[in-house]
């Protein structure tokens, strides 16, 4: 039964932001299904709010009404430190600029999840073993070579590996991309999605991938697109979440 | 692990929060020099002064003393209390004067404070052998030989000769005159000069740095004037210095001189009479106990005072511990104002950080741990510039002396003025707990200021966090 039910869902989300007397609503009822290993790609103009979409998914922010629901368990509203836990250990992002942190190596940012994670004392028990795997990971991203160098060192698609590598790092549920191949050329852009498609796959990694690159979205599952804050896509029906929760 | 990562990382890479370790180490390096300088002069003058004054001292009122002093001392010694608690006892004789002499030509009079002491006794009480130049630690009013022969040289006995021989008796009537009594040298009155009514500092050379110049040597003469105790009738009387008394406080070595008791009772018609009892005691912790038991033991008719040397010198210990108080605030407003730079440069690195920030709240960072992060990067950076301003402050002080030798020839300009405390070289007390304290507070005080800045970054929403350019 929990098969049939989606990993993550919104619900008649609203949001609305505000800037002195000015309201600018960017969403408006948004009802999202989003199944486990699902690659679903989100689309719209830009303004459209598919970047709010994103972050409310994965509780940067907060709706001003509906609700979002992890494995059926409503997250929005959770308490800030299990919200910080849920984006830690739950969801892995990456970013259209990637993100990274300057002042650190390609390693040092893909170690830096679970460095927020765990405490020193287990941090500095377990670091061999993490920065193993962090390696590893870097190999697959094909940065195997590029470890210790600072990310101003890196060109944009390396960056956006380091950023794919950190993002998996605790092993999350649901990647969030926003825009992952928005500042790449098209090539650079095409090696992101295989990877990501890839890593899909293999892994069974569900992924919500934000875009307004149609070329891109062929590669996945299925396609969202956003209008005025609202989905416009009729097949993307939440019925038998909201027939599980009401029954 | 990220807060300390990112932390050491922020140390590393920012250079403007040099600026706020360089301003913390200044005001740790300038607390901790003026601190130990303070203490330093804090805790000679202490010395120096209960050097100087006893323990204990019971007074007259008056110039005119009090009489029977042995007899009073017999009695506080017949007390089993006090006995048991006091080390010694000595009367003096103090009484103010003029002193005359000639420097080159020049006759000078200067105002001074004339005691007349028993030179052991009054060593017994107090550090007064340990400053006598010439005869350190073996106080007495002879004059050493080259001293006495230049008194003589100064007064030829063959005038004296010459004049007795006129004066001698004749031969009456082909008799022998009977023999004159035999002639006695009476060795002349002694003084012990405070050391700076001797010596001046003056530049010899235009270009040269000051030097110490003797204007009364060993032997040399002094007219002392004073009054008598019955009268006031002026009384002065000739006296060869015998040694210098240096303190190295510019107060005593400018107006003291010393001379035998017996010699001031004598001159001043005060024969037994005596105005203080110093007092040393046993252990120190007996101070107030033993001031209590003498105010009970000398009968109130006696009208006898009874000090101790904190009581004597109160308002002006009083007033160094005030100075060194507003010093260490006024100090501290230094670091304050270090504090402030760091709020200034904390709020440019948390807006410069904004993205920062976004980024590693999207990686699961809790608002305290982005707040810790700066806590930890403040108390870091007051780490850092205590670390380095007590390292160059304890150097400074414990290299003071040879710093202002050199200014002061670099310069030509004396810094430390040694005429003014008469000390050999600047005096310092280098406290551990009190470089501790300058520590914690300066560490404390960039902890305090980073805390606004890092409230801002702690709750900076990380949509906008991260959408900031």
């Amino acid at each position: 039964m929990l098969d049939n039910l989606p990993m993550l869902a919104a619900i008649n989300l609203h949001k609305t932001y505000r800037k002195h007397a000015i309201e600018v609503p960017v969403l408006t009822g948004v009802d999202l299904e989003v199944f486990a290993g699902e690659f679903l790609s989100i689309v719209g103009s830009s303004g459209s709010g598919k970047s709010t979409l994103l972050h409310l998914l994965g509780t940067l922010d907060r709706p001003d009404e509906g609700r979002i629901l992890f494995n059926t368990e409503r997250i929005d509203n959770l308490p800030s430190e299990q919200r910080d836990r849920l984006r830690n250990e739950t969801f892995g992002f990456i970013f259209q600029f990637y993100h990274l942190l300057p002042e650190l190596t390609t390693l040092e940012n893909v170690l830096m999840p679970k460095m927020i994670g765990l405490s020193v004392r287990r941090w500095f028990r377990e670091r061999r073993a993490l920065k193993q795997q962090a390696t590893e990971l870097l190999d697959r991203v094909g940065l195997g070579h590029r470890l210790h160098h600072k990310p101003r060192e890196l060109s944009g698609g390396e960056m956006q590996r380091a950023a794919i590598a950190r993002a998996l790092i605790n092993r999350p549920r649901v990647l969030l991309a926003d825009e992952p191949t928005g500042n790449l050329d098209a090539d650079k852009g095409i090696e992101i999605i295989r990877l990501l498609r890839d890593l899909n796959r293999q892994d069974r990694l569900t992924i919500v991938m934000v875009t307004h690159n149609m070329e891109i979205v062929g590669n996945t599952d299925r396609v969202v697109r956003l209008t005025k804050g609202r989905v416009e896509d009729a097949n993307n029906s939440n019925s038998l979440l909201q027939s599980s929760l009401t029954g | 692990m990220y807060k300390l990562l990112l932390c050491w990382r922020y140390l590393l890479t920012r250079y403007l929060a040099l600026v706020c370790i360089v301003s913390v180490m200044l005001g740790v390096a300038t607390l901790i020099v003026v601190n130990s300088v303070m203490a330093g002069f804090s805790t000679k003058l202490r010395e120096r002064l209960h050097g100087l004054l006893s323990d204990i001292v019971i007074e007259a009122h008056d110039f005119q003393g009090f009489a029977n002093p042995q007899g009073k001392i017999a009695l506080i010694q017949s007390d089993p209390f006090l006995s048991q608690r006091i080390e010694a006892m000595t009367p003096t004789l103090e009484i103010f004067g003029m002193i005359q002499f000639n420097c080159n030509g020049t006759a000078i009079a200067r105002p001074v404070h004339i005691i007349g002491i028993d030179p052991v006794g009054r060593a017994r009480v107090g550090g007064f052998a340990e400053h006598l130049l010439l005869h350190k630690g073996q106080p007495t009013f002879e004059l050493s030989p080259e001293a006495l022969q230049h008194q003589r040289s100064l007064h030829p006995p063959h005038r004296l000769d010459r004049i007795a021989d006129i004066l001698a008796p004749q031969p009456i009537d082909g008799k022998p005159a009977p023999e004159p009594p035999p002639r006695t040298e009476a060795p002349p009155s002694t003084i012990i000069l405070g050391y700076a009514i001797a010596h001046f500092r003056a530049k010899l050379q235009p270009d040269g740095a000051p030097e110490e110049v003797r204007t009364l040597g060993p032997g040399d003469d002094v007219i002392l004037t004073t009054i008598s105790g019955h009268g006031l009738k002026p009384v002065e009387w000739r006296c060869a210095v015998c040694d210098y008394f240096k303190s190295e406080m510019s107060e005593y070595d400018a107006n003291y001189v010393f001379v035998p008791i017996e010699e001031l009772q004598r001159l001043r018609a005060m024969p037994d009479r005596a105005t203080s009892i110093q007092i040393r005691i046993k252990d120190y912790r007996d101070l107030h106990a033993v001031k209590e038991g003498l105010q009970k033991l000398l009968p109130a008719h006696w009208e006898l005072s009874v000090h101790t040397w904190e009581d004597k010198q109160g308002p002006l210990l009083a007033a160094i511990s005030i100075e060194k108080g507003i010093l260490n605030v006024l100090l501290f407003m230094i670091i304050a104002v270090a504090g402030f730079g760091i709020l200034a440069i904390f709020s440019m690195i948390v807006v410069e950080k904004t993205r920062d920030i976004g980024i590693l709240k999207a990686l699961g960072a809790s608002n305290r741990g982005v707040l810790n992060i700066f806590l930890s990067y403040g108390l870091l950076l007051g780490a850092v510039g205590a670390l380095l301003g007590s390292a160059i402050g304890t150097t400074i002080t414990l290299y003071i002396n040879e710093i202002e030798q050199f200014l002061t020839k670099w310069t030509g300009h004396e810094l430390f003025d040694r005429s003014v405390y008469y000390f050999n070289e600047i005096p310092t007390d280098l406290s551990v707990s009190s470089v501790l304290i300058i520590n914690v507070g300066a560490i404390a005080i960039a902890v305090l200021f980073s805390v606004l800045p890092a409230l801002r970054a702690a709750l900076l929403h990380p949509v906008r966090a991260l959408r900031y350019e």
